[in-house]
């Protein structure tokens, strides 16, 4: 894979007016995010007062031994959860308190999920994989075809347009998955564990891409519990017992 | 919104498609109940048709009186050697009928009466029936070869006749029968017709006044009237037995249908006054066919009724399918939920995969419907009519099961929370 995969570059039409007091270059600001669950006796407390900012453009890493709340945090940061207590600015909105409908919109448009093991959709090929998100977006928006087709393109997947993920390797699952990512043009990247189901070599390939991508402006928030994975991004923390701790 | 519909439908196809037999059973109810519904359906459209084919071959605005011999007799006179009958409508009644009777559009009166038919030395039982010309026009009887009877031949007093062809084979007859002359009764009659030998309904045969076992000779009434008068003498062990019915038939057409019961009425009335005995009877097609479309009616409903329930049964059906699917499919519900699917798009995406099978199974069903239909209409003999009505609303029904019934599973699967779908399998 070149380093330099010619994948889009962030438009500045894709960012949005961003809102807030002092807020002004963050992508996502976390403040005091607590999240327990049940109630009374059985309560649970799994995160605990978590702060975080981060700015545009910026690849940090959220490292963490399971158990230490990584899944709580990205399901949070992902607005698949809400937090019980505390701020979650994405892009200067309060999403703490969306509804459902809201949620989805913001997955849909600002946010670009790559998941550890893949999740593409069987029955569809990797075009209409890609293409899944267009499917949803906000009323009034249309088209993104021909993006979703460019995207693979750029991504080296070309030929395998109408291919099912079963016939695809590992690593090209994940690229696809990358495409699907970017197809809306989202201000923040997620990616759980991109490398978890790879091996070494594509493992490493993936992770270029991902550098590209940053290189390219786009804001990339990744968690892993492999040390070597979170030293090619630029900015290390650490989840621990459900605090946060910035380490490099 | 087009595509986005178009797209729907096409993913729902397609997972249709690839896994055939699980749509093919969850289609199966649909196609069952359809079918039994457009097949009960038609049964009664054909049983609805059948039923006016048969009244109105008697005339909806005809009233028939009969004159049957009565229980009791008051004016029977008895001696040794001599019984007299004498019952029945009369000339008299023929008359005043037509003279105070209002509303009415034509009367024709009908004098018939067993005979024996002969030719050359073979003889036949059959019922010599005199009437007016339009009377064979009014009920139907065609000639097959030759002609019915004519107004010339009544004004002429013509000794001719038309006969069932069952009769002339019966006779033994074979050849040109138009010219033959046959001795009934004791006269010669000279055949200028064959009528169609035509299997009669129960009800029918009552107000044509005819016995299911002979066979008709027609002949006209003017010509009986003049020639040969309307007594019958029997003998029987020694005694003799004098039969004289001057009329056995009058039909009375009323002008309108609506004035049909009213002339009943007024007709019983005039009856009433000339007749001690109860020596006749009214039959009317319009009443019998009022009471039996009631009947048939409650029929249908309740066939009609009964087939729903197997569509009742698609639908849970498709609603078990559906959610053993939803389960099955609750990673992919996770994914698209992530990447930002709201509930009413996933709600969306499974109710078109039910709607497309059942209205799949529908018009599947529609054509099992149409086999099973004319399939029990052979069996049975009824007749079996498919209408475009019936296919729209069985099309109709089959979709709006696929909704009604989609929508729980598809709920179920817009409810998921989708942190746990991601996670599952």
């Amino acid at each position: 894979m070149a380093s330099d995969c010619g994948l889009p570059v962030r438009t500045s039409e894709g960012r949005r007016r961003s809102g807030g007091a002092g807020l002004s270059d963050h992508v996502l600001a976390l403040r005091g995010v607590t999240k327990s669950y049940g109630q009374g006796d059985a309560r649970v407390e799994v995160l605990h007062g978590l702060d975080l900012e981060v700015a545009a453009g910026e690849f940090v890493a959220i490292m963490g031994p399971s158990g230490s709340g990584k899944s709580t945090l990205l399901n949070i940061l992902g607005c698949l959860d809400r937090p019980t207590g505390g701020a979650y600015l994405l892009d200067g909105d309060d999403v703490a308190g969306f509804n459902d409908d809201q949620l989805s919109l913001i997955r849909n448009g600002r946010i670009g999920f790559i998941f550890q093991s893949y999740n593409l959709i069987a029955q569809l090929t990797v075009l209409e994989n890609v293409k899944v998100p267009l499917l949803y977006r906000a009323r009034g928006q249309g088209g993104g075809a021909q993006r979703a087709q460019e995207l693979l393109r750029t991504i080296g997947l070309s030929h395998r347009l109408t291919h099912r993920p079963s016939q695809l390797s590992g690593g090209e699952c994940q690229r696809v998955a990358i495409a699907r990512a970017l197809v809306n043009d989202p201000i923040l990247i997620l990616a759980d564990e991109p490398t978890g189901n790879l091996d070494t070599k594509t493992g490493a390939e993936v992770l270029e891409l991902l550098e590209g991508l940053h290189r390219q402006g786009r804001t990339i928030v990744l968690i892993t519990h492999d040390p070597a994975v979170a030293r090619r991004a630029g900015r290390t923390v650490r989840l621990q017992d459900g605090r946060l701790k910035e380490a490099s | 919104m087009r595509e986005r519909v178009t797209q729907l439908f096409l993913l729902a196809l397609r997972n249709l498609v690839g896994y055939p037999l699980r749509s093919l059973l969850t289609a199966l109810g649909v196609v069952f109940g359809v079918g039994s519904v457009i097949a009960m359906m038609a049964l009664g459209a054909g049983m609805q048709q059948a039923l006016l084919a048969e009244f109105g071959r008697l005339g909806l605005r005809n009233i028939i009186v009969n004159s049957k011999k009565p229980a009791t007799r008051k004016k029977d006179v008895q001696t040794s050697q001599w019984q007299f009958n004498r019952y029945g409508l009369t000339r008299k009644d023929l008359r005043q009928i037509n003279e105070t009777v209002p509303g009415i559009s034509e009367v024709l009166p009908v004098h018939a009466r067993p005979e024996l038919a002969w030719h050359g030395s073979r003889k036949v039982e059959a019922t010599l029936h005199a009437v007016q010309p339009r009377h064979m026009e009014m009920f139907g009887l065609r000639a097959i070869e030759g002609r019915t009877l004519t107004d010339a031949d009544s004004t002429g007093l013509r000794r001719v006749c038309a006969v069932r062809g069952s009769l002339f084979t019966e006779l033994g007859l074979r050849g040109e029968p138009i010219g033959t002359s046959l001795l009934v009764g004791r006269e010669y009659y000279t055949v200028v017709g064959i009528l169609e030998d035509e299997p009669l309904l129960d009800y029918q045969r009552k107000a044509m006044n005819l016995d299911s076992k002979t066979k008709e000779i027609y002949v006209p009434y003017a010509t009986l009237n003049e020639r040969a008068g309307t007594r019958i003498v029997t003998r029987r062990q020694g005694s003799r037995e004098m039969t004289d019915v001057e009329l056995s038939q009058i039909v009375v057409t009323a002008e309108r249908e609506e004035d049909v019961l009213r002339t009943v009425e007024m007709l019983q009335r005039v009856l009433a006054r000339s007749h001690e005995d109860e020596d006749y009877e009214i039959v009317v097609p319009l009443k019998e066919l009022t009471l039996r479309r009631k009947t048939q009616e409650v029929l249908r409903y309740a066939l009609i009724a009964i087939a729903s329930i197997s569509l009742l049964v698609g639908g849970i059906g498709i609603a078990n399918i559906m959610l053993a699917t939803v389960t099955e499919r609750t990673r992919e519900i996770g994914i698209r939920r992530a990447l930002g699917a709201r509930r009413r798009h996933i709600v969306a995406q499974f109710l078109t995969e039910t709607t497309v099978i059942a209205t799949l199974g529908g018009m599947i069903g529609v054509g099992v419907g149409f086999g099973m239909s004319h399939l029990l209409a052979a069996w049975t003999k009824w007749t079996a009519i498919v209408t475009p009505d019936s296919i729209l609303l069985a099309l109709s029904i089959s979709m709006g099961t696929g909704i009604v019934f989609g929508l729980f599973p598809a709920r179920r699967a817009a409810l998921l929370d989708p942190i746990a779908a991601l996670r599952h399998e």
